[in-house]
């Protein structure tokens, strides 16, 4: 396969969505701007200005309206996806370090930092899915993570849950209606923070990622670890392949210590993880520096990874990723 | 024939005209779908440079979403607003080509690719590396004597002299593999009896009982003597071989004269080479005839380079 490279940032990326049919991708970097570029050719369809500080992620509703973004502006924007117009601006009292859409796409969350005398919280919004719409001011739901602050967090199946991930390494289960604690379970070690959490295509479990160099796949319903995938590098990053039964991991040692470790063993690879039997099965170079995300096309077709340098590289998979299966799934496929 | 009939009469050139002006280009199709693009251009050097493409149409017909569609004909914002549509240079680049398969032994694979890789690193001056490879290589090989199977070298074994090499039947003998040392005492293998052992390729010319030791050599019954031959180029096309062994015989006796010449119009081809059968003489005319006249042309003449 042949990567297109994207390079519409100035700074390491932090955060890449795909749209629901995989046809658009958005890139958010610390460069306060957002690139919103066909994966099919890699041509960029625009720009959102407006932010004023680092941007730390970004969401696109299922339709492809509405574009969410969080900042260390500390403010959450949302966006005409097509004409790139800033719609409503929310304030908060910290960063923003997580917004995702419901699957049904009316309610928005945004994980905002510990900062300042501030506790970290999950914030919920009312999401009017017109873009033409008054969009509420109101708050609709406050989670305060008094213990360990939260890094990430998604919305489960039916958006019945809020599943969180939190900086000592702890995933939580919370009521997506009352924001009431359901559960928390210690998934990764002590004190290492959980740094990223993607869904499985029905959202019935997710995968999250983690300092501890490991990634785990966790019921969404009971929060039960299902499976483990170990690396030897600290993880940023790992997303759910639909289609094909695999996991791609991305990770690379803390951007502090890349300059004094070389590239060849610098572990700047996208790992691919088979995601039942828990084998690596390959790797894909490409990055200069540690990966920071991982999106998959939700149409199965490809990925887009994006690194602390800079680079988003998209990816579409050749035959031979289609075509592997292990040899009990060929048996079983044979019945 | 439609080939020479396609082929525009010289005088028919109309580069006479017009110097700057380049034939238009043509486009023909083959056979195998595929069409063939002749054009002209000019390089930086201001010479005419003819480039021939081929090229293959494949169309690749998708479906997708009526949504998808209407999406890629929205117009672009931001610092994109009023780019051309399509990828633009500055953000958008294509990789270098990756290969990846997925392969349940990836693990595996690559572990001993790094043994390997490890072994091989022969840049480390002193091939302190190198040796380690070759140590690593022969580390579970034992030293084996081919004549009494003892640990020894077979060079060193106190029954060389009377006991032919284990393997090595008597039909061949000590006289192919000892003397013509065709298996070396490296090669250290049961493959030593050539022809013997079964399986096993042995080329023609080391079989039993096949063609002598040296196969013939090609190239006739004389061998060309280069030391005392010359070439000489840039002559006329009505040359003859007479003309040239008559300009080149009053140096010295000549022993061959070859002037090559096209097969088809039996014109010469604008060199030939003169072997004299002295170096000297071949020295002497080597001197005098460069640079003199014949027919129309300045003759060239220089030693034969041997051909290699």
């Amino acid at each position: 396969m042949r990567p297109i490279l994207l390079q519409g940032h100035e700074r390491a990326l932090t955060q890449i969505r795909y749209t629901k049919d995989g046809d658009i991708l958005f890139s958010t970097a610390k460069d306060q701007v957002i690139c919103a570029w066909f994966s099919a050719n890699g041509e960029r369809l625009g720009t959102y200005h407006g932010h004023q500080g680092a941007l730390w992620t970004v969401d696109v509703d299922p339709t492809t309206t509405l574009l969410a973004s969080g900042a260390a502006d500390n403010t959450v924007r949302l966006w005409d996806v097509r004409t790139g117009k800033c719609i409503k601006v929310w304030d908060f009292n910290t960063a923003v370090k997580r917004v995702e859409f419901s699957e049904d796409g009316t309610q928005l969350l945004a994980v905002t930092e510990k900062r300042m005398g501030f506790l970290g919280t999950i914030v919920v919004l009312d999401i009017d899915p017109d873009v033409n719409a008054e969009q509420s001011d109101e708050k609709k739901l406050t989670i305060t993570c008094d213990e360990s602050k939260a890094t990430v967090a998604g919305w489960s199946y039916l958006s019945k849950y809020i599943i969180a991930g939190h900086e000592d390494g702890s995933v939580s289960q919370y009521d997506a209606k009352n924001g009431e604690i359901i559960d928390n379970v210690q998934a990764h070690e002590p004190d290492m923070p959980v740094t990223d959490l993607q869904w499985a295509p029905d959202r019935t479990y997710l995968i999250t990622s983690s300092k501890d160099k490991t990634a785990k796949v966790l019921s969404a319903r009971n929060l039960e670890v299902l499976k483990t995938y170990v690396a030897d590098t600290p993880l940023n990053t790992a997303a759910i392949t639909p289609k094909k039964d695999f996991v791609i991991l991305g990770g690379g040692q803390a951007a502090m210590d890349v300059t004094t470790t070389s590239s060849r063993q610098g572990k700047f690879e996208a790992r691919f993880y088979h995601k039942v039997f828990e084998d690596e099965i390959g790797r894909v170079k490409g990055h200069f520096g540690p990966l920071n995300t991982i999106a998959v096309d939700p149409q199965g077709r490809g990925y887009a990874s994006g690194g602390e340098d800079g680079y988003v590289r998209v990816h579409q998979f050749d035959q031979g990723y289609f075509d592997f299966l292990y040899e009990v799934e060929r048996e079983q496929a044979r019945k | 024939m439609s080939k020479i009939a396609n082929r525009p009469d010289w005088a028919d050139d109309e580069e006479f005209d017009d110097p700057t002006a380049l034939p238009p280009p043509t486009i023909t199709t083959n056979k195998d779908g595929t069409k063939t693009k002749i054009s002209y251009t000019f390089n930086d050097a201001g010479k005419k440079v003819k480039l021939t493409q081929r090229i293959r149409e494949t169309v690749v017909r998708e479906a997708v979403p009526p949504r998808v569609a209407a999406r890629r004909e929205w117009a672009k914002f931001g610092l994109e607003k009023g780019h051309p549509v399509g990828p633009s240079f500055d953000t958008t680049s294509v990789g270098e080509n990756i290969i990846f398969r997925p392969s349940v032994t990836w693990k595996r694979d690559k572990q001993e690719g790094k043994d390997v890789k490890e072994g091989d690193g022969g840049v480390v001056p002193g091939g302190g590396i190198d040796t380690g490879s070759l140590k690593q290589q022969l580390k579970d090989k034992k030293v084996k004597c081919r004549i009494c199977d003892g640990e020894h070298y077979t060079m060193k074994c106190p029954f060389k002299d009377t006991l032919a090499p284990d393997g090595v039947d008597g039909a061949v003998g000590g006289a192919a593999a000892g003397a013509e040392g065709v298996d070396g005492d490296a090669a250290g293998s049961k493959e030593g009896g050539l022809g013997t052992a079964s399986g096993v390729y042995v080329p023609v010319h080391l079989r039993k009982g096949g063609a002598g030791a040296t196969g013939e050599k090609m190239g006739g019954k004389y061998e060309r003597d280069d030391l005392a031959t010359l070439r000489v180029t840039n002559v006329s096309e009505m040359a003859e071989e007479n003309d040239l062994r008559e300009i080149f015989e009053r140096f010295g006796r000549v022993t061959r004269v070859f002037l090559a010449k096209d097969r088809e119009t039996g014109r010469a081809k604008g060199f030939a080479f003169i072997s004299f059968q002295d170096r000297t003489d071949a020295a002497k005319a080597c001197e005098k005839i460069d640079g003199y006249g014949f027919g129309h042309l300045i003759l060239r003449v220089e030693f034969a380079k041997r051909a290699t």
